[in-house]
């Protein structure tokens, strides 16, 4: 095991940062680009967010209040929920041929939470005060007060799982406990995220307990998506670079699998929720129509999923390295615009407004909302581009080989 | 100084502005001055509330438009912060209409004149910026009087022109009559009523004798018909038109309605039945109304007349002749008809409007027979009914005909000065004469014959029938036709925005020097070569009689709630003051007169014998409650009889004679009620109609159909009238009101312009296309809103954007429309009333 | 305790906006900020198209969901029933805007929609307030939403706190035509010409307000939902409340 070089004190930590921003390899080119990035799209999106505040943002009181930033806080967190529970088929339910990605997909929970969360602090009136009123306040109606709850724990619960694993603690009942708690911590937190929207009776193309669930498998699958491209970027999209059990599990058909099989369950929910919504008549759900006749959805549909979904069917397919990464590419790109269709359909049926706004509202997002979904990007790059090159991510148990038979039977 | 509408205030200024130098609006009212009387900065005084932090209330009346409603003013540390109307004023009664509440921007307004200003840039048009640069009161003032002076010295003190708009009273539009007399000219005080509202007036006048917007009591009203009135967007006096809206549609009975229109307006979507009438037409569709009433026998006897008793044969075998009636194209022997108090009805049937048929109207108007007969029937049966008309059928080249025919139904169906009718107002608030008499301080020149020249509006030589003509004036000085004019004062007009053809005014105003008083940066500003800036209406101090709404006199004043915010002067006492520096006589006069405090607190004196209702009996108390009044109703007609008001009953009850009744109701030759228009048929009227519209003279006095002339170019009729939120053009720059602009439409930004859906078609225009409309005088562009309740041969524009040299929230850039839409409509006036045919004008549309 | 209520008579309405203009003017809202707004809705064919309207300040529910939503209880009911926005906690996440069935809540922090210079931007304020209009009444209470608001918070129609909550105790009518009570009605009430608008304690049975919901049949907006307004509407036979939110599409 390599984790030994892993930095163990705060000194080693910045020494590796620096040594990580020399690095020419690919993780320190990731890092230094997305640094970059990071860093103007940050600087741009404070600027705006000083001189002319949010009357950057294309959002109105009078149509769509909640637009791509909160899409894009949305997307991060479901991505983050859909790793934990990628890593808990191996730390929680016992899928151990899922071992070698679970530390990373542990890190990389930990960052796209850290990236969602920044986004959203972006996008508030007052994300301080948040701070304090929110615990103060304590309103137990509030989907949004629960969601924050749950995520604030799986947060806590993910360092803690990272940190052991980190110290190599695999099996201990410690480590064990954190993973189960962590795992129910993110379905709670993925299914209320759905439940704030699901709640919304007045908006009725999000109403329904069918949201939550739909937030919770699609979760599964951007998470999904998000591990396959990760994972190859770490080796340079080379399988001959990874460890062992890594390159035997990236070329093994389990992960397909769960892929194919997530895209599929995702077209069905989506093909259930416009059935419904252009079948039925209700006031409120006309936005489905107008969503049908927007190209970026219908991108969404066919490309980003129909499309990959039949190119992992057959077997072979399935286990090549090409098409593993373009399915996985397309998927995560229809992930965020679904996100984004998701939020703002539901809104494009304005409120009473009559005549004042007399059909669907239209709504793009501006410059600096566009900005804050690339600094999320960024920051999410950036820190698992560090995290790749200081911290080993492919770490797996000791003991792995020697059960691999075992956990192969069980997934098959 | 490159931005014309924001001149760099100067030190002095900044002082004013801050409250600081209040003196500086003092008013030279030193030696000449009355005795006894304060200087005018001793009103401008704040309240002694200034920086207590306690909220006072002062009394004062709405500015936006002729309704005049009176309001309280909240001010609290000398910051106006609300307006509300004034709840024992018994026109407002504690309410207002929207744009009441606006006041308080209209005082703020970042974009208002900091102060007097000349220009230096001597070419003026749309994009010349007039480099204006700041000068003293006392400077602008001089330059003024300088110009004047010359003028009288080359005897040419003619081609001095002040023309006004919404005129308040004896300290603005009353002083100006005097200032010509004394100074020599015809031109001072040319009003704006010709692009207003002289067509209605006119065809009262005709009919029943009183020159008047009449006073209606809806309260009492069953059946309201109305043609061509934006009665819940704009019909004086529209804060009052909605209170009593509220009674009318919940009373015992309710108050039926029918709207006459061409699209549908808020008035016409509340109204139970809406009627979409041809533009210009509704005479026609009046004459048939009349026709049926007559045919049916539905007329009021005992108001109108009936026929004579039919003497019978003596031989009792012989056939009973029968009493005669009114049957369709049959002629009728006068002699058979006793008129009671109308007029001409006999001769008016066999002239007119025994053919006039609601199968004929039809063919006209569009509007079924059936709807028209039905209408006809309702309105002589559910009574008492009012058919009130106002801009929509008299803005025509046929309007007063219009009118006329229309006004003959209230006559008809016995609604004159009956409860629940309409009547005139008989009696006037008891201001006390000046004491001053003009005429003492005319010299020879001013008095000599060569002054007594023509009119430049050509009212009395061109327009021989007309009170005003203000939409002709850019054109007659263009042709020098009879004279050119050399300079011109505006006083609350801009018709180079307002009037028909308005962009003509900016060829005419090229070699005019412009005097402009306006508070606000404004088109005719932009063309002005000296601003001296009023005072905004809650800054100053004025006086004001309220139309004849409610049948009896009201009288307001306007107390300033707060020092001028900017270095700013009343018009009156800037018109004073340049009196004071004409040479003669002249400036005795105006040094006598002082400033118009002096003047309102002599002719207040007239309360201390005649108190208001209200106990209101001298200036103090004028201030305190804002209002006189006195609400006794002199005189009402009940079943034919009219009735004096009796103090000890309390009611109507003191019949009088048909002397009476000619001195005090109807004012024609008869005494009654014409039919057949003494007034027009006057031999030198008669001649002038028959010369205008080929009508035979012996026919001229008849209401009577004769078809508009359409004007301009197109295959489509350009309607664009008035929103609830627009002040004529004076609320171009209120964001506020731009945001709730054509909530019909959805207009936040834009007002849209409306098309029906087949006309939309057939031009292959989309909602929310930017169409453009043109004539061959001009060409405006809006976006457009597909809506069914607009005719199909019609397009609606609200007359509310296309400022282009207001504040900067008029001259938004995103804004689509550019333009005023009278550049679409030719200058045509009806020849008889003068009042411009803004709805007469076509257009074609087109996709821009 | 008083329960603050509104009833609207929509066959006396006559569309003005009075309402409108009055609340902004009052309250120092931001043009295209109207807590109080009038609806309209067109439809049919000519030559018997509809035009309908009403009018929609904040409907002050019993069951408001705006706030079950808040994160922050910066949006709570009074124990006199109104529903106001506590700008000291509001943290700008709009969840009350997205779960108001109304569409009455504003955010501070937008585009202006009516064409030239944002106002924010003309009359700045050297403070924490987001502007500072030259107009401004006096009345301030940020835990009540009442004034001008600071930057990043959502605001809404107050039911005119600072108005009503200075009316005597036990109160049944606020009738803008009594001088004795006019003074603590809300602007929109005083100023309604035709006196479509009523204002008054639903808690009483006595009062105008419960005498009107009772007598003429009051109803609510989609009361389906269940937020149970305190804003009734009377639609005698002039006006209508629509059920529906969005206008059919346009034909050309
Ligand atoms: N809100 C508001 N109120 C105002 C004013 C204002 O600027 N704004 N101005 C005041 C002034 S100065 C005046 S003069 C009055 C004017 O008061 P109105 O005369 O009532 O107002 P307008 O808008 O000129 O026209 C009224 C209606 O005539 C209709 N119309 C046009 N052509 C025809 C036609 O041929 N036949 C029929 N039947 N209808 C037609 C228009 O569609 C419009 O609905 O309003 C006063 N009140
Ligand atoms: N298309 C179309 N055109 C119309 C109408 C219509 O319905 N449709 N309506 C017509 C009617 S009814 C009328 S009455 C006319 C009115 O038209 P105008 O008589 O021209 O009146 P306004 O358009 O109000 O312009 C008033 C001028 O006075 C200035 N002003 C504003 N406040 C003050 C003040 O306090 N003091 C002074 N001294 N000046 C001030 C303004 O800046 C503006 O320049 O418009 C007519 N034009
Ligand atoms: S009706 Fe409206 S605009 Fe006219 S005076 Fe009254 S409040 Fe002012
Ligand atoms: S003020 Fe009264 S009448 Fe006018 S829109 Fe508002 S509620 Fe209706
Ligand atoms: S109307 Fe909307 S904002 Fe007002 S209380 Fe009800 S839910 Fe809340
Ligand atoms: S925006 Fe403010 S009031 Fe609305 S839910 Fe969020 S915190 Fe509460
Ligand atoms: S009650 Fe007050 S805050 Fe509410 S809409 Fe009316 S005026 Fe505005
Ligand atoms: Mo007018």
């Amino acid at each position: 095991m390599k984790y030994k070089s892993e930095p163990q004190t705060l000194g080693e930590l910045l020494a590796a940062t620096i040594t990580l921003a020399k690095d020419p390899s690919a993780a320190g080119r990731w890092f230094i680009g997305s640094m970059a990035v990071l860093v103007i799209s940050f600087g741009f999106v404070m600027f705006q967010l000083i001189t002319v505040g949010h009357a950057s943002f294309n959002t109105s009181s009078d149509g769509v209040n909640w637009g791509l930033p909160i899409a894009t806080y949305v997307f991060f967190a479901l991505t983050s929920s859909g790793l934990t529970m990628i890593a808990s088929l191996a730390t929680v339910f016992g899928f151990k041929q899922f071992y070698p990605i679970a530390k990373r997909c542990i890190f990389l929970a930990i960052i796209t939470l850290v990236a969602g969360f920044s986004v959203l602090a972006l996008e508030l009136g007052h994300p301080f005060r948040m701070l304090w009123v929110v615990p103060t306040g304590v309103q137990v109606m509030s989907p949004m007060f629960w969601m924050g709850v749950f995520y604030t724990i799986d947060l806590v619960l993910l360092i803690v799982k990272f940190y052991l694993m980190w110290k190599e603690d695999w099996d201990s009942p410690l480590s064990h406990l954190v993973g189960n708690a962590g795992f129910v911590a993110v379905i709670l937190a993925s299914g209320m995220l759905g439940l704030l929207f699901g709640s919304m009776v007045m908006r009725p193309m999000w109403f329904g307990s069918f949201t939550s669930i739909y937030y919770m498998l699609t979760a599964a699958l951007s998470g999904a998506a998000a591990i396959v491209v990760t994972t190859y970027m770490a080796y340079d999209f080379d399988r001959e670079k990874m460890p062992a059990q890594l390159k035997a599990f990236a070329s093994g058909i389990e992960l397909p699998r769960v892929f194919t099989t997530l895209i599929g369950i995702t077209l069905v929910m989506m093909l259930a929720r416009f059935w419904t919504g252009l079948w039925s008549n209700m006031d409120g759900l006309e936005g489905f129509a107008g969503l049908f006749r927007d190209p970026l959805f219908h991108v969404e549909m066919w490309v980003g999923l129909a499309l990959p979904f039949f190119m992992l069917l057959s077997e072979k397919a399935a286990r090549n390295k090409n098409a593993q990464i373009i399915a996985a590419f397309l998927v995560l790109g229809a992930m965020f615009i679904n996100r984004l269709e998701f939020i703002v359909s539901g809104q494009t049926v304005p409120m009473f407004k009559g005549n004042w706004t007399n059909s669907l509202i239209a709504y793009s997002p501006s410059v600096t909302e566009w900005a804050m979904a690339v600094l999320g990007i960024a920051i999410s790059l950036a820190l698992y581009a560090f995290g790749e090159k200081v911290l080993d991510l492919s770490a797996t148990p000791d003991h792995l080989e020697s059960t691999e038979a075992t956990a192969a039977r069980a997934a098959t | 100084m490159s931005n014309p509408l924001n001149p760099t205030v100067s030190r002095r200024r900044f002082l004013q502005a801050t409250g600081a130098a209040g003196a500086a609006t003092a008013v030279g009212v030193g030696t000449g001055a009355l005795p006894g009387f304060t200087a005018i900065e001793k009103v401008h005084a704040q309240p002694a509330a200034e920086k207590s932090g306690e909220t006072v209330i002062t009394k004062s009346f709405c500015h936006q438009c002729p309704a005049r409603c009176g309001i309280d003013v909240y001010t609290t540390n000398g910051r106006v912060h609300s307006i509300f109307g004034t709840l024992d004023n018994p026109l407002s009664n504690g309410k207002l209409c929207p744009k009441g509440h606006l006041g308080t921007f209209l005082l703020y307004d970042p974009d208002r004149f900091k102060g007097p200003m000349k220009r230096t840039n001597p070419k003026k048009g749309r994009n010349e910026d007039p480099g204006f640069v700041p000068i003293s009161w006392d400077e602008a003032l001089q330059t003024v009087a300088d110009r004047l002076n010359t003028l009288r010295d080359k005897g040419e003190s003619h081609r001095f022109g002040l023309l006004f708009g919404r005129g308040w009273g004896a300290v603005d539009a009353g002083l100006l009559g005097t200032f010509g007399k004394l100074y020599g000219t015809p031109n001072s005080g040319l009003g704006h009523s010709s692009t207003c509202a002289d067509g209605s007036k006119k065809a009262k006048l005709y009919t029943d004798g009183n020159y008047d917007y009449s006073s209606y009591d809806y309260a009492h009203c069953n059946n309201l018909l109305i043609f061509g009135a934006g009665f819940l967007e704009a019909f004086r006096p529209y804060n009052y038109n909605m209170q009593v809206w509220g009674q009318m549609r919940t009373k015992a009975a309710k108050t039926k309605v029918t709207v006459v229109d061409v699209h549908m307006s808020t008035t016409g979507a509340a109204a139970d039945r809406l009627i979409m009438i041809k533009p210009g037409t509704d005479g026609a569709m009046a004459l048939a109304m009349a026709h049926v009433i007559l045919t049916e026998g539905l007329w009021d006897r005992k108001f109108v007349g009936d026929f004579k008793p039919v003497v019978q044969p003596k031989d009792p075998a012989a056939a009973r002749l029968p009493s005669p009636t009114f049957e369709t194209g049959k002629e009728i022997d006068p002699a058979l008809f006793e008129g009671k108090w109308t007029h001409g009805l006999i001769e008016w049937w066999n002239a007119e409007l025994k053919d006039r048929t609601p199968e004929w109207a039809e063919k006209i108007t569009t509007v079924p027979a059936r709807e028209i007969i039905a209408t006809a029937r309702e309105l002589a049966t559910v009574k008492p009914s009012i058919a009130l008309f106002e801009r929509g059928p008299t803005a025509h080249t046929n309007g007063v005909y219009n009118g006329m025919a229309i006004h003959s139904l209230n006559a008809l169906t016995g609604s004159l000065w009956v409860e629940g009718g309409m009547l005139n107002q008989t009696t006037k608030t008891p201001w006390a004469k000046l004491s001053l008499k003009y005429e003492d301080y005319m010299d020879d020149y001013a008095k000599s014959d060569d002054r007594k020249k023509p009119k430049i509006d050509g009212v009395g030589t061109k327009y021989k029938m007309a009170s005003a003509q203000i939409q002709r004036i850019g054109e007659y000085h263009l042709k020098g036709d009879p004279y050119k004019m050399d300079t011109l004062m505006f006083y609350l007009t801009a018709p180079i925005f307002s009037s028909p053809e308005n962009n003509g005014w900016e060829k005419a105003l090229q070699d005019i020097f412009v005097i402009d008083t306006t508070p606000y940066p404004s088109e005719n500003a932009m063309f002005s070569d000296l601003i001296l800036p009023d005072n905004t209406y809650l800054e100053r101090l004025q006086i004001a009689d309220t139309y004849s709404f409610q049948g009896y006199p009201m009288s307001m004043i306007r107390t300033p709630a707060v020092k001028p915010v900017h270095d700013t002067k009343t018009f009156g006492d800037t018109l004073i003051e340049i009196g004071k520096r004409i040479k003669g006589p002249t400036s005795e006069y105006y040094k006598q007169l002082g400033n118009t405090e002096n003047i309102i607190k002599q002719m207040v004196a007239g309360f201390a014998e005649n108190p208001g209702d209200n106990g209101v009996n001298d200036y103090e108390s004028f201030k305190a409650k804002g209002v006189w009044f006195n609400k006794t109703v002199p005189y009402r007609q009940k079943d034919g009889v009219f009735y004096a008001w009796d103090k000890e009953s309390k009611s109507h009850s003191i019949p009088i004679d048909a002397a009476k009744v000619k001195e005090k109701i109807f004012k024609t030759p008869t005494g009654k009620f014409e039919f057949k228009s003494g007034y027009m048929e006057q031999e030198k009227y008669a001649h002038y109609i028959h010369d205008k519209h080929g009508i035979a003279e012996d026919r001229v006095g008849f209401p009577q159909w004769i078809a508009p002339k359409y004007s301009g170019t197109g295959d489509l009729h350009f309607i664009a009238s008035k929103l609830p939120i627009a002040a004529e053009g004076r609320a171009g720059n209120l964001a506020h009101a731009i945001a709730v602009a054509q909530p019909t439409q959805g207009g936040k930004r834009d007002v849209f312009v409306e098309i029906n859906p087949e006309t939309a078609a057939k031009k292959g225009i989309k909602d929310g296309d930017v169409v453009l409309i043109k004539s061959k005088t001009g060409s405006v562009k809006a976006p457009a809103r597909i809506y069914a309740g607009v005719r199909p041969d019609t397009v609606f524009l609200p007359y509310f954007h296309g400022h282009w040299a207001q504040g900067r929230w008029a001259k938004a850039e995103e804004r689509i429309q550019k333009n005023s839409v009278n550049e679409v409509i030719e200058n045509v006036s009806d020849p008889i009333s003068g009042l411009a045919c803004y709805y007469s004008g076509m257009c074609s549309i087109e996709k821009a | 305790m008083a329960k603050w209520g509104m009833v609207i008579d929509l066959e006396k309405c006559t569309g003005c906006q009075a309402c409108t203009m009055a609340c902004s003017m009052e309250n120092g809202r931001l043009p295209g900020e109207h807590w109080q707004d009038v609806i309209f809705y067109n439809e049919g064919e000519y030559p018997s198209p509809q035009l309908k309207w009403f009018p929609r300040p904040c409907m002050h529910c019993e069951n408001p969901s705006c706030v079950a939503v808040c994160p922050a209880r910066a949006t709570y009911k009074t124990e006199e029933g109104q529903v106001l926005v506590d700008w000291e906690r509001c943290i700008g996440c709009k969840y009350c805007m997205i779960a108001c069935p109304y569409g009455v809540r504003f955010y501070t922090e937008e585009k202006p929609r009516y064409g030239g210079p944002d106002m924010k931007s003309v009359f700045k304020s050297g403070d924490a307030h987001s502007w500072n209009p030259p107009w401004k009444g006096p009345a301030e209470n940020w835990t009540r939403g009442v004034g001008t608001q600071p930057a990043g918070v959502v605001s809404k129609c107050t039911f005119c706190d600072h108005r009503i909550s200075k009316a005597p105790k036990g109160t049944a009518d606020l009738d803008p035509q009594n001088p004795a009570t006019r003074e603590f009605t809300p602007a929109c009430v005083v100023t309604c010409a035709p006196g479509a608008r009523m204002f008054g304690d639903l808690s009483n049975p006595n009062s105008e307000v419960s005498k009107a919901i009772g007598n003429k049949n009051g109803v609510r907006l989609l009361d389906h939902l269940g937020n149970k307004p305190q804003v009734y509407y009377l639609t005698g036979e002039g006006g209508s409340v629509p059920g529906n939110r969005v206008l059919p599409t346009k034909k050309a």
